[in-house]
């Protein structure tokens, strides 16, 4: 069921050999390029709409952003976890690991490194690293035409498992990455995630 | 039927009689010989002038609405008749709204326009609306019902007057203009720019006035009649009586129409079909000095509609049916002692209530039923003092007390109010006036107000004047505002009015609901009116007695506009929302109106109004450079304040041109108009909640529309025509059906029984 591919790969190394900070002459030229994962499917859980009760809870569907591909279950080595409209990272009460999260602001681009004020967080029970909720994460819900869409100039700085850093944008919640503008919230398939990433593997926080 | 002549005799004290153009009576004129002799002016129009006048003595005759006539002895004695012609653009028309006492267009240093009898008939209009929506700088916009929108605000701000009463009932703001039928509608005074300062709360874009009909003929009655596409059907009766200082008048309307459908897809009508009753009785007695007057209104409306609701991947059908009641009672004292002082006792008491109920209709299991009741109750006592010739005085007080049961909200609800509003007009010379007023509110739920206003004119000329108003506007948190206690189960959020969110957090805190707070307990509940300061300036040019340019240029700014705002993250993930003073508005934008009268059977017009509204917290953040948005492959951009398109469903420019032209031959009059809105935005597309994208746009529009009417000699009028003659639709626009027609016709029984 779980239709997705990726545009892979382009981390292209040019030069193999790791440079320590005080080699500044000969630095090797690193080009980090974005991956787009697309149509990531996480249902959320089913719900009773008269009563507000939760029938049936469904498990979040985790990404390791180190491998860009899927981890099966909670134990793995994952980084970030979906189900509906939550976003979750591998720490706290939401996994064994120690990723952590940031929400800045600002565009995917211009993000070219970690700002020192972005706030690493794990996720708590009384507060998630990537905030849920309308207005307050990763998205807006309009509740007049019921769409879903991912708040522009939203980046979600992650720290990996491993250390490394990497941005990462939601482009959309609904199947195939449409405009907004074509999205029925009726009939258009979701919660489909599309969005893109990019990892620093070498540890450093610029990208 | 006074002014019949009896031509054979031919004296040289021959009665004249003074008419309008169309050659009716005009009862209230008077004329003046020389300097300062008046001559009596009956209540047929008819005088007569007194021996021995010199034949180039210079005659002037004035009328209220009328531009003055001057004459020769020599010549008006050759006359039977003498024809005056009315003040182009509604000049003349006395305005009660603006100050509360009757001052007419011209002399009021504040923008102000009249629709008149004639105007509305001319439109072929049943409802409100569709005469409204054809004036310069006025919208209708669909939002929980027909909504007005004045100055680039929207119908919350916007308060509306029946004979200079408030009327009540909102849904989610709107005043909805469809409750209102035209048939008895007399004249309707548009006032522009706040006007808190004698209305207090809503009156922040401008007032609407409705004034009734009061017809002074000793009997009369009349059946009217308009049938429309759509099935639609409007009946009305009314009749009057005068006799003795007492004055009756009825009215019954009956409303009927089978709504359209613009999705055929869709289950349900976009237009709900609906049936709406409206009566009114006015009583009214003078004696001596004394006026007393009682007005009552009641309204019925019923509809019916289909929907679908869609559960777990199945849509099933379910029965929508509403009925809406509207009733009010409003007597007035007036006792007039001299004509220095005036005193006016007057309250209005209202009811509206809504019932709406929701049940599948395989089953009859009720989705959903919601009731809401509002009584309002308001008696006002106004003291008016003529100082010298020059000066008016005008002192009000009144208290207010209104209460609200729903089923959103818990318990009765109970407010009240007091209010004392002072005002000075005055004209230190013929070309000076200046109109200063200040209101002063205290409310149980708000605290207090001040409401200053001032607005001056200066005359060039006689043709040229120029108006200045500055005022301030205020608006109270509506009953949602304060009292909405609602729980989205399936979404999983929680919405508290203002005066709820303490009880409401509490009780979420016990049931272990809440994460976080993410606002300082103690900002909860304090929710202040929303505010404005407005300034409004123009001119009236009247380059001939057939030429008129009018121009206003506004602007508000709106401070401590109520939005809903989260203050609580709940351990769902989901949020509790309440209401508060958060954002900030400017509006602001030109209006002109020309109107050029080419023959006494031809009228041309064209208004236009320039619009620009702009969220002004939008502005900042687009300049800090912290708002965004995404292009076709959803990566996201910085928006930049060229994108910006302002405030949602608001056109930048709008407009209308409208020719009205009595054919001579035939005696058919022709009323062609074109109202055009410009591209407004419709909803945010590209996700940062803002307009600033393309696709968020809805087309510009036209609406052509045609009346063609015509009066028979014993008074039975004919009319036909249509709106939107070129069927232009915007889905965007649900209350545009497409083209209608129509027919229709007026039998006035008086008149077929007199000229019998």
């Amino acid at each position: 069921m779980n239709k997705w591919n990726t545009f892979q790969a382009g981390i292209l190394l040019l030069a193999l050999s790791t440079s320590c900070e005080e080699n500044t002459v000969e630095e090797p030229e690193i080009e980090l390029q974005a991956v787009t994962v697309e149509n990531l499917h996480a249902p959320g859980d089913l719900m009773d709409r008269s009563t507000g009760e939760i029938t049936e809870v469904r498990p979040f569907r985790y990404f390791s952003l180190e491998d860009n591909q899927m981890v099966e279950d909670r134990e793995g080595d994952w980084d970030i976890g979906f189900k509906g409209t939550t976003i979750i990272v591998n720490s706290g009460s939401s996994g064994s690991g120690t990723a952590q999260a940031s929400v800045v602001t600002g565009t995917f681009d211009e993000i070219t490194s970690v700002p020192a004020t972005a706030d690493f967080k794990s996720d708590r029970e009384d507060g998630m690293a990537i905030p849920t909720g309308s207005g307050n994460g990763w998205y807006n819900y309009n509740s007049s035409s019921h769409i879903v869409s991912p708040i522009p100039g939203r980046v979600l700085l992650i720290r990996t498992n491993e250390g490394n850093h990497a941005k990462v944008e939601i482009l959309s919640y609904y199947q195939d990455n449409p405009p907004l503008s074509e999205v029925d919230p009726m009939t258009t398939p979701s919660p489909y995630f599309t969005f893109r990433y990019l990892i620093q593997p070498d540890g450093t926080i610029n990208f | 039927m006074g002014c019949l002549l009896f031509p054979f005799l031919t004296l040289a004290s021959d009665p004249i009689c003074i008419r309008d153009q169309a050659g009716k009576p005009i009862p209230h004129a008077y004329v003046k010989i020389g300097p300062d002799k008046v001559v009596p002016v009956d209540s047929t129009g008819s005088f007569e002038l007194p021996d021995n006048l010199e034949d180039d003595q210079l005659i002037e005759v004035f009328a209220m609405g009328f531009d003055a006539r001057q004459i020769l002895v020599r010549e008006i004695s050759e006359l039977s008749s003498l024809l005056l012609t009315e003040k182009i653009g509604q000049m003349g028309e006395v305005v009660v709204a603006a100050t509360r006492t009757d001052r007419s267009v011209e002399d009021l240093p504040m923008p102000v326009t009249v629709i008149s009898r004639k105007q509305i008939q001319e439109t072929g209009g049943m409802r409100l609306s569709e005469v409204l929506r054809e004036q310069t700088g006025l919208q209708v916009v669909s939002d929980h019902g027909s909504g007005l929108q004045m100055q680039g605000l929207s119908s919350d701000y916007i308060l509306i007057l029946l004979d200079g009463e408030p009327l009540i009932g909102r849904t989610a703001g709107t005043f909805d203009l469809d409750r209102i039928s035209v048939t008895n509608i007399e004249r309707i005074e548009v006032l522009r720019g706040p006007s808190s300062a004698i209305y207090g709360s809503e009156a922040m874009a401008g007032v609407i006035n409705i004034i009734t009909k009061s017809n002074g003929q000793p009997f009369a009655a009349s059946l009217e009649s308009r049938f429309r596409s759509f099935s639609t059907m409007d009946l009305s009766g009314e009749a009057s009586f005068n006799q003795n200082d007492w004055s009756v008048q009825a009215y019954l309307n009956r409303f009927r129409t089978d709504g359209f459908d613009l999705n055929p897809d869709v289950p349900g009508n976009t237009q709900a079909p609906f049936q709406a009753t409206t009566g009114q009785v006015k009583l009214g007695k003078k004696s001596g000095k004394w006026e007393f007057r009682i007005y009552s209104r009641m309204y019925r409306e019923d509809s019916e509609n289909v929907l679908q609701i869609n559960e777990n991947g199945t849509g099933r059908l379910a029965d929508l049916s509403s009925e809406r009641r509207d009733l009010n009672l409003n007597p007035t004292v007036t006792y007039r002692p001299n004509e220095h002082w005036q005193l006016t006792l007057r309250s209005m008491t209202s009811v509206f209530e809504t019932h709406s109920l929701t049940e599948m209709q395989e089953d009859d299991f009720v989705v959903d039923a919601q009731d809401f009741q509002q009584r309002y109750h308001r008696t006002e006592f106004q003291l008016d003092r003529q100082l010298e010739n020059n000066q008016l005085l005008t002192l009000g007080m009144g208290h207010l007390l209104e209460t609200v049961d729903a089923t959103r909200y818990e318990d009765l609800n109970r407010f009240d109010a007091g209010y004392l509003y002072l005002q000075h007009q005055w004209d230190p010379t013929d070309r000076w006036n200046i109109v200063t007023g200040v209101r002063g509110d205290l409310h149980s739920q708000y605290g207090e107000r001040i409401s200053p206003k001032i607005s001056w004119m200066y005359k060039f000329s006689e043709k040229f004047s120029w108006q200045a108003s500055l005022g301030a506007g205020f608006k109270a948190p509506d009953f949602r505002q304060l009292l909405l206690n609602f729980n989205n189960a399936s979404a999983g959020y929680y919405v508290f009015g203002a005066n709820m969110v303490q009880e409401g957090i509490e009780r979420l805190q016990s049931q272990g609901l809440v994460q976080q707070l993410l606002l300082d307990p103690s900002q909860f509940g304090a929710l202040q009116a929303e505010s404005s300061l407005a300034i409004n300036t123009g001119f009236r040019w009247k380059l001939s007695n057939d030429l008129l340019l009018q121009g206003n240029f506004f602007q508000n700014n709106i401070s401590n506009l109520i939005e809903t705002a989260p203050f609580a993250r709940l351990t769902s993930g989901q949020n509790a929302f309440s209401y508060f003073n958060v954002s900030r508005v400017r509006t602001r934008g030109i209006e002109l109106d020309w109107t050029w009268r080419l023959t006494s059977h031809l009228q041309v017009s064209a208004g236009y109004m320039y619009l620009d509204a702009n969220d002004l917290d939008v502005l900042e953040q687009i300049d800090s450079g912290e708002l965004f948005r995404r292009d076709s492959e959803n990566r996201t951009q910085r928006v930049s304040r060229s994108d910006y398109g302002g405030l949602f469903n608001r056109s930048r420019h709008s407009g209308n041109l409208k020719i009205s032209y009595q054919e001579p031959v035939s005696g058919i009059n022709l009323a062609l108009r074109a109202i055009h809105r410009g591209t407004f935005g419709f909803g945010d597309v590209n996700g940062n909640l803002i307009l600033d994208d393309p696709s968020e746009y809805a087309q510009a529009m036209t609406s052509w529309n045609l009346s063609l009417s015509k009066t028979l000699s014993n008074g039975l009028l004919l009319e036909t025509g249509g709106f939107n003659l070129l069927n232009q639709l915007n889905q965007y626009e649900p209350s545009n059906p497409g083209r209608t027609l129509f027919v229709g016709a007026k039998v006035p029984f008086h008149q077929l029984v007199n000229s019998k």
